[in-house]
Parts: C-alpha cells; sequence; structure tokens
C-alpha cells in the first residue's frame, strides 16, 4: 500500500472514531487532490461530515475555526502548504481564537483544528519548495506545527495531529512530498507511541548531534550511516513551539550540532535552533553550530530537489564538525 | 414630506420622515415603547462613552437600530459576531453595565479595548484582521446547521468591509453551504463626499450581495421599525432552514449633522408621540435610568483601578 492510500484510510478512521470530527476542504467530496478523504466518502455513514466548501484562500481557515469554537473538530486537507501561506490572515485569526475570547469568567473557547499540509518538494511542481513555509507558520503566536519526517510514521503523525491529545490549539501537520512518495519497509505505525511535541531520538550516537526533521530526516541517516560517524540523530518533529529544554539537553551531550533541514537556510528554524544553543549551551559547545539546508533561491520546478540538501554536503558538514 | 438627498434610495421603511405607519402597515408585533427605550439607552451610552477616552473610539450615533434589533432578534443561545462600533449590542442583551465598561475599557477579557466581547453571552470578541469575523461566524453557522438545532448566527459589518475578499468569500461560502447566518451590513450613504469604493461600487451593497444569489433585503436605518422586523424575518428564515440572509441597513452617523428624521431614535419618538406613548417625562425618566447606572459603573471602574494600582505591577 502507498503511504497516501494509508492516510486515506487514517483520516476515514478518525471520523468514524469522533462524531465531532468533520473533514474541510475544495474538493474533498471527490476524495481530494491527492486522494486523502476517498475512502471517507466512499462511507456512506461518514459522508454526511465530508464538506465541501468553495475556494476560500483567505477565509477557509476562520470558517474552520468558527466550526472549532462550536464543538467541532476539523480536519482541513490542503492540496499544499502553499493554500496555508495563502490563508496566513485566517490562520493567525484561528490561532487567536480561543484567547481572544478568553475571559476571567466562564468556559474557555477550545478551537481543536487541525489543518494537513504538503510540503516541499517531491511532485516535481516547485511551488513552495525553495520557501520557508514552516518558518511562516512557526511566527504563528499560538499555532502548533507539527513535521512528519518518517514514511512509515506519516499516518501516525496524522493521527497525534488530530487528535489533539498534547496540542489543544489549532495545528498544522506538515506532510512533506518526499515523505508521502517514500518507500514504507514494513507496516505503518498505528501510534506515534511518544509525544508529538518532543524531539525523538532515531539514532544513539557520542559524537556528534544531528538535529533534523521533515524531508530532510533520512538524508540526514543516511549520511550518518556514510560517514561511519558515532552520531545522534534527532527528529525535532514539532517546530512550534520548539521544545527547547529537551533540544538544549541533546546539544549539551555531545557539544557537537549539526543542523539539517530542507528548504533556504536564511531565516529557517534552523537559524532559531542555533541561536538558542548559542545562547543556552556555549560551554558545552565544541564545535560550532552547523546548518545544512536547501537553496537560498528561487527554484524552477525542474530543480526543486535543490530544495533538500544532498546525502554527500550533510556527510561533508558532519566530518567535519566530527574532527573539528 | 419629500425625501432630501439623506434619504437612501430603494430602501425599505414602514414609518415615514414624520413617525407615522404607511398605509396598511402593521408593527407585526412588536413592543414600539420597550424598544424605544433601548434606543434610547444605546444613544446614552454612546455619548458617555465617547468621553471615556478609549483609544480609536468611533461613536456609533445614528446607527442603534441594526444594533438593538439584532440583539433583540438573537435568542439568547445565539451567537452575535459584532463588528466594531457595537457597544449597544452587549447593553441590549443584558450584559450589566459595571461589566460593559470593564470589557470596554479593556480591564476584562483579552478584546481590544473599545469592544465589547464575552463568551458566556455569546457575543464573540472581534478580529485583528478586517472582516474575518464574518468567516468565523459562517463556522459558527456551519456547525448550528450540523447540530441541526434551528439556531440562526449573526453578524455585522460596516459597508467599507464589503469590498474585502473576506466579505466575498464569506458570501459564497453563505450560499454554497446554506448556512444559517444572518449577515447585517451598515451602510453609509454620503450626500458630500463619498469616499473611492462607493463610486466603483454604486451606493447598494444589497444590489451586489443579490448578485451572489442571497436573500437580501435594504432597509432604512433611520426607520427602526424596518430595520428589526427585516432582521427578524431573516432570522426566521435561517432558523427553520431556509438559508442565510443579508440585510443591508443604510444608516446615517449623527455625526454628519443630517436632518432630525434621519436619527432613528427621534423617527420613533415621533412614531410614539402620534400614538400619545411618549412625554418628556417618560424621555427624562429612560435617560435619568441609565445616567445613573452608567455613573455607577464609572464609579466601580475607579475603584477596580484604584485596588489595581495598589498591587504589585498593577495599573498605574
Amino acid at each position: 500500500m502507498t503511504i497516501l492510500g494509508h492516510l486515506a484510510e487514517v483520516v476515514a478512521g478518525l471520523l468514524r472514531d469522533d462524531e465531532r470530527r468533520v473533514l474541510l476542504g475544495e474538493d474533498v467530496a471527490d476524495g481530494g487532490m491527492l486522494g486523502l478523504s476517498r475512502d471517507a466518502v466512499k462511507n456512506p455513514a461518514l459522508r454526511p461530515r465530508v464538506l465541501s466548501t468553495p475556494l476560500l484562500p483567505i477565509t477557509s481557515f476562520a470558517h474552520a475555526a468558527g466550526l472549532a469554537g462550536a464543538g467541532r473538530h476539523p480536519l482541513v486537507l490542503l492540496p499544499g502548504v502553499g493554500a496555508a501561506l495563502e490563508g496566513l490572515t485566517g490562520l493567525r485569526e484561528a490561532a487567536a481564537w480561543s484567547w481572544r475570547n478568553r475571559d476571567s469568567v466562564g468556559t474557555p473557547i477550545a478551537v481543536p483544528l487541525c489543518v494537513v499540509a504538503p510540503c516541499g518538494p517531491g511532485f516535481g511542481l516547485g511551488g513552495d519548495a525553495s520557501e520557508a513555509a514552516a518558518t511562516m507558520l512557526a511566527s504563528i503566536a499560538g499555532l502548533t506545527v507539527l513535521c512528519a519526517g518518517r514514511a512509515e510514521e506519516a499516518g501516525a503523525w496524522l493521527r497525534a495531529a488530530a487528535e489533539h491529545a498534547v496540542t489543544h490549539g489549532p495545528t498544522v501537520l506538515l506532510l512533506p512530498r518526499r515523505v508521502l512518495l517514500g518507500a514504507v519497509s514494513g507496516p505503518p505505525a498505528q501510534s506515534l507511541g511518544r509525544d508529538p511535541t518532543s524531539p525523538h531520538r532515531v539514532r544513539e550516537g557520542e559524537t556528534v548531534t544531528v538535529l533534523s526533521w521533515g524531508a530532510a530526516l533520512s538524508i540526514a541517516t543516511a549520511a550518518v550511516e556514510a560517514t561511519g560517524v558515532d552520531a545522534t540523530v534527532i527528529d525535532v518533529g514539532c517546530l512550534s513551539p520548539l521544545p527547547r529544554a529537551a533540544l538544549e539537553a541533546e546539544a549539551k551531550a555531545t557539544g557537537r550540532i549539526v543542523i539539517v533541514h530542507a528548504g533556504p537556510r536564511t531565516g529557517g528554524i534552523g537559524a532559531e535552533l542555533a541561536a538558542s544553543f548559542a545562547d543556552a549551551a556555549i560551554l558545552h559547545l565544541d564545535a560550532p553550530v552547523v546548518r545544512v539546508a536547501g537553496a537560498d533561491s528561487p527554484l524552477r520546478p525542474a530543480d526543486e530537489g535543490d530544495a533538500v540538501p544532498s546525502v554527500e554536503r550533510v556527510a561533508k558538514a558532519i566530518e567535519r564538525i566530527a574532527s573539528y | 414630506m419629500e425625501s432630501t438627498p439623506w434619504d437612501p434610495e430603494g430602501a425599505a421603511a414602514l414609518l415615514d420622515a414624520e413617525g407615522k405607519l404607511a398605509g396598511g402597515a402593521t408593527l407585526g408585533g412588536l413592543d414600539a415603547k420597550a424598544y424605544y427605550k433601548q434606543l434610547v439607552a444605546a444613544r446614552s451610552l454612546d455619548l458617555r462613552l465617547s468621553r471615556a477616552g478609549v483609544p480609536m473610539w468611533a461613536s456609533a450615533a445614528g446607527e442603534e437600530a441594526p444594533l438593538v434589533a439584532t440583539a433583540r432578534v438573537a435568542d439568547d443561545e445565539e451567537w452575535i459576531f459584532g463588528g466594531g462600533r457595537d457597544v449597544a449590542i452587549a447593553l441590549t442583551r443584558g450584559m450589566p453595565l459595571p461589566e460593559l465598561v470593564q470589557r470596554v475599557m479593556g480591564r476584562e477579557g483579552n478584546a481590544q479595548p473599545g469592544r465589547v466581547s464575552s463568551s458566556a453571552r455569546r457575543l464573540a470578541a472581534g478580529t485583528d484582521a478586517l472582516g474575518m469575523h464574518l468567516s468565523l461566524a459562517a463556522g459558527h453557522a456551519h456547525a448550528e446547521k450540523l447540530a441541526g438545532a434551528g439556531r440562526a448566527t449573526f453578524a455585522l459589518c460596516g459597508e467599507g468591509t464589503s469590498t474585502s475578499g473576506a466579505f466575498t468569500e464569506t458570501l459564497a461560502l453563505m450560499a454554497a453551504c446554506d448556512l444559517p447566518l444572518v449577515l447585517v451590513v451598515r451602510s453609509q450613504l454620503w450626500p458630500n463626499g463619498a469616499p473611492a469604493e462607493a463610486g466603483v461600487l454604486g451606493d447598494s451593497v444589497a444590489d451586489r450581495v443579490r448578485a451572489c444569489g442571497l436573500w437580501t433585503r435594504r432597509v432604512d436605518g433611520a426607520e427602526p421599525v424596518a430595520v428589526h422586523n427585516t432582521i427578524a424575518s431573516a432570522a426566521e428564515r435561517a432558523r427553520s432552514g431556509r438559508g442565510p440572509g443579508v440585510v443591508d441597513v443604510v444608516v446615517t452617523q449623527l455625526v454628519h449633522d443630517p436632518p432630525a428624521h434621519r436619527d432613528p431614535v427621534e423617527r420613533l419618538r415621533r412614531f410614539l408621540d402620534g400614538r400619545g406613548e411618549w412625554s418628556s417625562t417618560f424621555q427624562d425618566v429612560c435617560e435619568a435610568e441609565l445616567r445613573t447606572q452608567l455613573d455607577h459603573a464609572f464609579e466601580v471602574l475607579d475603584e477596580h483601578d484604584a485596588l489595581a494600582s495598589q498591587r504589585p505591577g498593577g495599573r498605574p
């Protein structure tokens, strides 16, 4: 089974599990551009909660937040993260909605809204691949931004994001297209089995700490294997709010940090992490904090792969920092 | 009386300029005296708050009819999404004045000063971005439709918002998803010095909305009876599943010094006077009652501020 087919099953399962859930999107009634609502629309019991809307580039998230504030659990399926950037205005209101309506009396309004957005290179369409979409979303106060890094965990990330067990407010789950197209060895994980807002060690090592997420995570792991350096690889996973204390502890453990992510290096989440280590862990660092990221320029659709650093570039950086 | 440049064309009214019911028209069960008291209270509150030094305050004098009428028509469980200059809604909904003043002065809640919201009273907070509260209201109405409880949701905005993308998208959403949403637009007419959008779009929001396929009525905001009854019709349609409605209310801001018949409070006063239901004593009682309560509310605010300033890090 493909990852997208698995995700379609998870989406239908989420609707079955909780009657408050509704699916939103312009084309959800037709299965969605990626087929994520295909299983849900086939089920007559779930069909009434698959809510097609007109194209609402500016207001879709405010509409979803209105539904959420009134007790629904909307799952917004976007064709790509570009739609989230078009809708930043509505996303800001969605993120502020609970806070703005908070009083010293009365029950606060909850906004259990989950937005699912494919991002980065993979389909050969260019678009958002060369932009720091995650950074733009992470700068909205009150919004949680999660990013799946491993193909076998994509469904588990979706479940975790939509269940709001840890994240109570509006949550955007970024699904890198490269991860969606990735091969899965073995059955996909049904549950994440950990707190989605905490960093996760995907490989243990003593010499270097490699921090990565999303489309770059598999590159980072491959680069570590290629160098033979005894490195820890961390899946950061939650890009906003950043789990700073846990990440700083990881940085201090080896004192040698390589940050690997897709998208432009300038103004990225990696820059925020590097600044945070300089601030909180400077006395534990034995080498410069190095970032390896994608191209810092617009990319033609044919070159969109340059939005993710190559294994060779990452390996070189790891070797340099390991022997610094 | 002949119509003046201040009178909108094609806007429904039941009372003429002298406050007389047009031939065959009825109040339709409206308690005109109670409604009048609420309009007077809204006016008095507006005048008092205009002197209170609220940042970016804009008076709503002359625009009371759609505010008071919406609050009267909406049931207690039905949410109202205001759009600024709408403090009268909370007053008409029965929010005690000390609480209202605390909120409007920014001492309670997280809404911006000058606005009144309260989730307990189903009054949604305003948004940062222009017109985005309309889309939040559409989402809320969508949830009400799914719940099937026969409740409407109300949202208000000014005609300026009608050129925004959020307004247009909300219309598309209301129409496509058949939402139980009543949108009340307060449109100003400009007898002299119209802004740019009026020239481009004509003076009727209703005409543009009708082209989107929505149930639309245009009423004269200086005539409070028509305003009330039209909003009530829109609400009944929404509650009974007959779809969304947009009520375009042409208001005249008193700050522009229009002729007296353009003042909705005066128009209803003339009506009551014509029926022998108004006297200067009645007027004095209406105004004095609210003035006393308002004075008390501002005393409570001063006490609150005095206490807060004594706490470490408190308001100076």
